[in-house]
C-alpha cells in the first residue's frame, strides 16, 4: 500500500483519527485479552482478592503472566519477598520490547507512563505496524492502541471477579474460540519474513521451541528462551546462494 | 489486603514499568546521538520479530488441548494464512481463521 507524501500527511494529520487507527487495529488483540482478564478476575477472587484489588493488580502490574503468579503465591502463603522477586523476574522479557520501538517512535515527555502500556501483544502489533504509518501518526497510533488493551484489561479483570463464573456457564465455548485471535493475529505478523530462507529458519525454530516449551509446562519462561533459540538459529544456520549451472 | 502487600503490588508495578520505560529512553538517547541509527545493536533488531514469534508460538496452544480443539487450530491457521496471502492486511485474516475455528469447535461440539 502506497503511503502519501509526508507533507501532505502533516497538513491532513488529525491525532485524535490516528489514535482511532490504533484503536480499530488493536481490537484483535482483545480476542486474546478478554477470555483472559476474566479468568484472572475469577482466579484473584478465588483467592481471596476482592474486585477491587484485583482490577488495581491488573491497572497497576498490568502483566498477564505475573499476575497469575502473583495471586497464586499469595494465595499459596509464599513470602512477599520472594513473590516479588518471582514477578519482576517473569517480567524481565520486557527489557528488549522498548530498545526495538524506540527508532519507530518520537521524543515525548509523555513516554514514562505510556510505556506502561508495552505488553508482548501491544508490542509485537507496534513493531509491525509503525513502521508502515507515516512519522506523525505514530504517537497517537501507540496511545489509542495500548489504551484500549489497558482498559480493556482492567474491566475484564473487574467483570470476572464480580461475575466470571456466571459468565463462563452462560458461554462455555466463549473462553476457547476468542483466544485463537491472538496467534491467528501473530501469523500475519511473522508471516512476511518467511520470503527469506535464513528468517524462516530461525522463526521457525522459535515458534516450536516456544509451542514446546509451553507444553512442557515451561510457559513463564517460554517467551526469551525461544527467542533466544531463534536468534542462536539466525547466527549459525546459513544458505548457500543457489549456483547456476554451466 | 494488607499494606505489605500494597507495598508488594506497587514495587511489582514500578518495577515493571521501568523494565519497560527505562531501555526505550536509553536507546533514544542513543539514537539521538552522532552514532545514529549504527547505535541500534544487529542482535537486539533480530530479537523483535523473534519475540513475535515466540508469542506466536505459545498462543497455538488451544484453550483446552484435545484432538479436535488442535484440528481446530490447524484448520484456523490454515485459513488466516491463505486470507493473509490473498489480502495482506491484518483484520480480515483473523475475523476469518477466527470465523473458522469458532466454527469446526461449534461443529464438534454439537457432533
Amino acid at each position: 500500500m502506497s503511503q502519501p507524501a509526508d507533507h501532505t500527511v502533516h497538513a491532513n494529520h488529525s491525532p485524535l483519527r490516528s489514535a482511532l487507527q490504533g484503536v480499530r487495529e488493536a481490537i484483535p488483540l482483545l480476542g486474546g485479552y478478554i477470555p483472559v482478564a476474566l479468568s484472572f478476575g475469577l482466579v484473584a477472587t478465588q483467592a481471596g482478592f476482592t474486585t477491587w484489588e484485583a482490577a488495581a493488580i491488573s491497572a497497576l502490574i498490568y502483566a498477564g503472566a505475573s499476575q497469575f503468579l502473583f495471586v497464586g503465591m499469595i494465595a499459596a502463603g509464599a513470602p512477599l519477598w520472594l513473590v516479588v522477586a518471582m514477578t519482576l523476574l517473569i517480567n524481565v522479557r520486557h527489557v528488549v520490547y522498548g530498545p526495538n520501538l524506540a527508532a519507530l517512535l518520537p521524543r515525548s515527555r509523555h513516554w514514562p507512563w505510556l510505556m506502561h502500556g508495552l505488553t508482548d501483544q501491544v508490542f509485537a502489533l507496534a513493531l509491525t505496524r509503525l513502521p508502515q504509518l507515516p512519522e506523525v501518526k505514530r504517537f497517537s497510533w501507540f496511545v489509542g492502541a495500548s489504551l484500549l488493551a489497558w482498559g480493556v484489561w482492567i474491566i475484564g479483570t473487574a467483570v470476572g471477579a464480580t461475575g466470571g463464573e456466571a459468565v463462563t456457564a452462560r458461554w462455555p465455548l466463549l473462553g476457547e474460540i476468542m483466544p485463537f485471535a491472538l496467534p491467528a493475529l501473530f501469523l500475519t505478523m511473522v508471516a512476511p519474513r518467511f520470503t527469506d530462507k535464513r528468517w524462516a529458519a530461525a522463526m521457525l525454530c522459535t515458534i516450536l521451541a516456544a509451542l514446546g516449551l509451553n507444553l512442557a509446562g515451561w510457559s513463564n519462561v517460554a517467551i526469551p528462551l525461544a527467542a533466544a533459540c531463534g536468534a542462536l538459529c539466525f547466527y549459525t544456520v546459513t544458505f548457500q546462494p543457489r549456483r547456476s549451472r554451466p | 489486603m494488607s499494606s505489605a502487600m500494597w507495598i508488594a503490588v506497587i514495587i511489582c508495578a514500578l518495577g515493571t514499568l521501568l523494565m519497560r520505560v527505562v531501555p526505550f529512553l536509553w536507546m533514544q538517547r542513543r539514537l539521538g546521538s552522532a552514532a545514529g541509527m549504527n547505535a541500534m545493536p544487529q542482535w537486539l533488531v533480530i530479537l523483535g520479530p523473534m519475540m513475535i514469534a515466540a508469542v506466536l508460538g505459545v498462543s497455538i496452544v488451544p484453550v483446552n488441548p484435545s484432538p479436535v480443539s488442535w484440528l481446530a487450530t490447524a484448520i484456523g491457521l490454515s485459513v488466516t494464512l491463505l486470507v493473509w496471502r490473498r489480502l495482506r492486511s491484518l483484520g480480515w485474516p483473523v475475523a476469518a481463521g477466527v470465523g473458522v475455528f469458532g466454527a469446526v469447535e461449534v461443529v464438534a461440539a454439537l457432533i
